[in-house]
């Protein structure tokens, strides 16, 4: 067990949270604790102070403070009361929509930087330097030499004839003071028929109060040693160690450039949760048939825990060493395996903003933020040679020197060259490898991971498992108004997004399959319900769980729980909403907790006695039936019509991603038709920032508007009418208040603070407008969105397979001439951003056309107006004459 | 399941048929998987210990048995329990040749039928391994598991030898002679 740790170059750590020390153990909901009578022999659940506590269930309650930390996969939590001043560059929105949808034609069409191209020679980039690079400092998400392990332990546990499922090793400490709990969790139900199977499960690090102090202390004193050594450096001599440096401005300033590289907290985007990141396992159980030993069979499992939400890397891996294990049953396996998964280099992945990773996610180009990579390369070639990391952002006006040995990785020029770096073929995987035992073992990082993405698990399989029975025979559910908003025929899987947006107890019953299997459902019904978007599911959901833990579960507050043991499905009290894997249908239990009448429920209906009959409630089943039952077929929520089109996209074979980015649309219109909800009933909503405050940007008129976007009131009212149930259902939930939190934090951080560009692009997509709205919404559009910030946000509600930039292009068109060039204007600013190029390649060419036809005469213009205002009356006439109404 | 022995539906109601859910228990190594997948089969399976449990459809009679059959290690017993709630017969699998444990095997016995959801389920102790030498009789397992304290229960003793599938045809006449019609 204890082999020399010297030997492993990354089991230094510094962080107290990574460190098993002597940190409050124990459990905050007491799960473990005298759960399992049989378990109470063992000793691991009497003292184990020199163990970091971790436990298969959330802690009960979280401070407010806790709610609110901001989380991300392996990093240390950030205490919230250490606010940080948001760095101006970085800015996010939440509010958007994007459609990863049809492929982009870029990747095709694009000149400079393709995949079509070996290399990565780029051609000069126009020179704009204010707004197609970002102005923060490039970074890689896990740099070299950080102290963080991707992978901090292997377990390895047995199914013992005698005693039943044990743990065997540890790697490299214990890390539980429930190894029972662990070692059940490894040997999922029905092991033995199978030879193997995989599965996942999560595991809460137990933290206390004291320890985010601790962690908070820790973190300034870091703070207070460097600025002491950099005033050292300047020549200021401090008289005495315990001096309170807090007034030391200067020094101050410095320590947050300093923070860049190991803090998290001043990158500033909400990175969310509630609470110190989850460690995620991966767990392989293998069945070996064996003669020679009593009872003919060896069952073991090996579990690898990680805080990457990637995990499914690591499968070959872990196949790999658990072979080698049932050779050799030693720890020094594990060590082996240890190192070889910390060695894994990902350094030269870069860290990109949310927005960014919201534009990589609905996109399909592979090309997009490649020049990240590349410059990535550059910054490595230079410190490789000794020379130092060149100035950020690189001056966008020169192409970086070519360096010779940066390919394309994959291609000819790459496998010929030999090189050491390259660029991955598609920026939304960053290529690696590991090597275990000499092999070489590749690996396939995604860039850019979305809140609630755990692992890899498909929405389409999801779909499909659920709607084929449905669409054979309709599902009759029994009514329930959070549930079944469009009538007892609702589609099983909104029935399921309701259940997960209004926290309910779910249930995925896989009787006979393998547990992975289960664990994959549960895993896509997180990310079906949070679009990326709302968060709470992933911290409360058990992909694998047993009878074992049932206990704990049922104390849970909603959960999504994955079970292959159908007693499950003879404990209606236990779940809310079951889904039967192999049948494909759902059950809504017969002891669901019937949902309350609210407030804003009434207030709905009293203000809007027309649309009052048309709420799907329980209490109205009587009175109004009749009218609810109408509603339902007319699809008030316009799920059927949603549900239809996503199933037409499957049957198209579209991609996963396409239909993850259609969900996000739903999430994202969903917590926009609360917004507007909150705002009709209650008057107020903290669900959007920005609509009546004096910010930075004075708005006017059309561009004052903000929100959800319905063609008239008649639409409005008849959307939220049908809404109401299940909006009021979430609006007590871990998501709902997370999503409030992510909406304040978001707001502190992002650009163009007054202004929803989504509202004003959706006006633009929806409406009716007249010119002069429209020149005010163009308008608002060239003057403020400038910088490469500002312009990310621009696409972002703008996604490639909604249009693109179809509707900002019409500007092009408009009958004032203004409007024409300020929108020239604005689109050659998007051209010439990083991604925006892409955006722009995608246009018409007879909006290119436009395009260079205003930009000339724009020219010309400017021109004649130095040379004498005599001529202008006669460009004006021209003008008219080629304008498109 | 169970296609091999069961009728089609439709006369599968006129005759009345019926579902019957037992529950399998007993210590670990007893027999339960033997017993379970010599009903379903008919020929003698190596089993492996079970992790969790196994559930068969096995039909008898007109009788669908619905049979759990829950792994028996010490420190999964208590979750025997989750398993109660609606069963109607339990089967309770001793091995006949393991006298050191008997004791235990009479503890849990009587911890399962003592339980409240347990209250309406009949008790059928299969005492297996008939064929070891220096087995104990069912007279002694009667004894042994002190069934004569079972007094608001319906309950018998079977011998079987799970491995050639002696006793089990016994077993279940017994246990579809004494389970009541649905209501």
């Amino acid at each position: 067990m204890a082999l020399p740790t010297t030997a492993l170059p990354f089991l230094t750590r510094t962080t107290s949270d990574n460190t098993p020390g002597p940190v409050a153990s124990g459990y905050a909901n007491g799960v473990g604790v005298a759960r399992n009578p049989a378990s109470n022999s063992n000793a691991n659940t009497t003292t184990n102070n020199n163990r970091a506590s971790l436990s298969s269930f959330p802690p009960s309650s979280r401070s407010a403070s806790q709610m609110s930390q901001a989380s991300r996969p392996s990093r240390s939590p950030q205490p919230q009361a250490q606010p940080q001043p948001p760095t101006t560059a970085v800015m996010s929105e939440i509010d958007r929509t994007s459609d990863p949808g049809s492929k982009s034609k870029t990747a095709s069409t694009g000149t400079a930087v393709s995949s079509q191209h070996s290399s990565l020679s780029a051609g000069p980039r126009p020179y704009n330097p204010a707004s197609s690079r970002p102005a923060r400092k490039l970074r890689s998400q896990y740099p070299r030499g950080a102290t963080e392990n991707h992978v901090e332990y292997i377990l390895v546990a047995s199914f013992d004839i005698d005693r039943g499922p044990v743990m065997e090793h540890q790697y490299p400490v214990p890390i539980t003071g429930d190894e029972h709990m662990l070692a059940e969790l490894m040997l999922p139900d029905q092991a033995h028929v199978r030879n193997q199977d995989w599965t996942i499960f999560f595991l809460h690090k137990d933290s206390s109060q004291e320890e985010d102090d601790e962690e908070r202390r820790a973190k300034d004193e870091r703070r207070q040693r460097r600025r002491r050594k950099q005033d050292r450096a300047k020549g200021i001599i401090h008289e005495s160690d315990d001096e309170d440096e807090d007034a030391d401005e200067d020094g101050g300033y410095l320590d947050e450039e300093d923070d860049l590289d190991d803090d998290l907290s001043t990158d500033s985007e909400p990175e969310g949760g509630e609470g110190p990141p989850l460690i995620y396992v991966l767990n392989l159980v293998n069945t070996k048939q064996d003669k020679t030993v009593k009872r003919g069979a060896v069952v073991k499992a090996m579990a690898i825990c990680t805080r990457h939400p990637f995990l499914h890397i690591y499968k070959p891996l872990l196949l790999l060493a658990l072979e080698e294990y049932f050779k050799s049953p030693v720890p020094e396996t594990l060590a082996m395996l240890f190192s070889a998964v910390n060695e894994m280099d990902l350094s030269l992945m870069p860290k990109l903003s949310l927005l960014e990773r919201h534009l990589l996610q609905a996109s399909d180009n592979r090309d997009l933020f490649v020049e990240k990579f590349e410059q990535m390369v550059q910054m490595r070639i230079a410190e490789d040679r000794g020379e130092g990391v060149p100035d950020q952002p690189f001056d966008a006006s020169r192409s970086p020197p070519r360096r010779p040995g940066i390919f394309r990785s994959g291609t000819k020029a790459h496998i010929e060259g030999h090189s050491t770096y390259s660029v991955p073929r598609d920026t939304h995987e960053f290529e690696s490898r590991v090597m275990y035992k000499g092999i070489p073992i590749p690996i396939k990082v995604p860039v850019a991971i979305m809140p609630e993405t755990v692992g890899d698990f498909s929405l389409i399989k999801l779909i499909q498992t659920f709607s084929e029975p449905h669409g054979k025979t309709p599902h009759t559910f029994p009514l329930h108004p959070h549930l079944t908003t469009n009538g007892p025929n609702t589609h099983p899987i909104i029935v399921l997004a309701n259940a997960l947006l209004t926290q309910k107890r779910i249930i995925f019953l896989g009787h006979n399959l393998p547990s992975g299997e289960v664990a994959e459902a549960v895993l896509a019904a997180c990310a079906l319900a949070s679009g990326g978007i709302l968060r709470g599911f992933t911290r409360h959901a058990f992909p694998y769980t047993d009878l074992t833990k049932v206990d704990d579960l049922i104390n849970v507050p909603g959960f999504i729980a994955g079970v292959t043991n159908p007693t499950f499905e003879h404990h209606p009290e236990w779940w809310d909403l079951l889904c039967d894997l192999p049948s494909g249908k759902m059950k809504i239990s017969s002891k669901i907790e019937p949902a309350p009448i609210t407030e804003g429920l009434v207030y709905f209906q009293q203000q809007n006695p027309v649309y009052a009959p048309l709420v799907n409630t329980s209490s109205s089943s009587s009175s109004s039936s009749g009218a609810a039952a109408a509603a339902a077929a007319q699809d008030l929520t316009g799920d059927t019509a949603f549900m239809g089109d996503i199933l037409r996209s499957i049957a198209t074979r579209v991609g996963e991603r396409v239909i993850r980015a259609k969900w996000r649309d739903w999430v994202v219109k969903f917590t926009r038709i609360a917004a507007a909800f909150e705002e009709t009933v209650y008057g107020a909503s903290a669900l959007y920032i920005g609509s009546d405050e004096h910010l930075e940007t004075a708005t006017e008129g059309v561009t004052k508007g903000h929100g959800y976007v319905w063609p008239d009131d008649v639409a409005k009212g008849r959307e939220l009418a049908g809404n109401v149930t299940r909006i009021e259902g979430w609006r007590n939930t871990r998501s709902y208040y997370s999503f409030i939190q992510d909406v304040a934090q978001l707001y502190t951080v992002r650009p163009l603070k007054g202004l929803d560009l989504h509202h004003m692009h959706d006006r633009l997509r929806t409406q009716r407008l007249s010119p002069a709205h429209s020149k005010q919404i163009y308008f608002a559009f060239s003057n403020h969105v400038h910088s490469y910030d500002e312009i990310c946000l621009l696409l972002s509600v703008a996604p490639e397979s909604h249009a693109g930039l179809f509707y900002i292009a019409l500007g092009l068109f408009h009958k004032e001439r203004d409007v024409r060039v300020r929108t020239a204007e604005l689109l050659e600013r998007i051209a010439e951003h990083e991604a925006g190029q892409h955006w722009w390649k995608a246009l018409s060419r007879f909006e290119k056309l436009a395009f260079v036809r205003i930009k000339r005469e724009a020219d010309l213009r400017g021109r004649l107006d130095r040379e004498g205002s005599g001529i202008v009356g006669a460009v004006e006439g021209s003008d008219g004459e080629k304008r498109i109404s | 399941m169970g296609s091999g022995m069961s009728l089609p539906s439709f006369i599968s109601k006129l005759f009345g048929s019926r579902e019957v859910r037992i529950l399998m228990l007993g210590l670990d190594a007893a027999g339960k998987t033997t017993i379970l997948y010599s009903l379903k089969v008919h020929e003698q399976v190596t089993t492996i210990p079970t992790v969790g449990f196994n559930v068969e459809t096995v039909s008898f009679k007109n009788i669908k048995f619905n049979i759990w059959d829950v792994g028996g290690q010490d420190k999964i017993r208590p979750l025997w329990r989750h398993y109660y709630s609606g069963t109607q017969g339990l089967v309770f699998v001793v091995d006949s040749s393991d006298r050191a444990r008997i004791d235990e095997a009479r503890t849990e016995l009587h911890r399962i039928i003592g339980d409240r959801e347990m209250r309406d389920s009949l008790l059928l102790v299969l005492a297996n391994k008939q064929d070891v030498p220096g087995a104990m009789t069912p007279q002694e397992i009667t004894e042994a598991m002190q069934l004569s304290k079972v007094k608001d229960k319906i309950w018998n003793v079977q011998p079987t030898v799970a491995t050639k599938g002696d006793g089990l045809q016994q077993a279940f006449q017994w246990l579809s002679d004494n389970t009541k019609e649905k209501k």
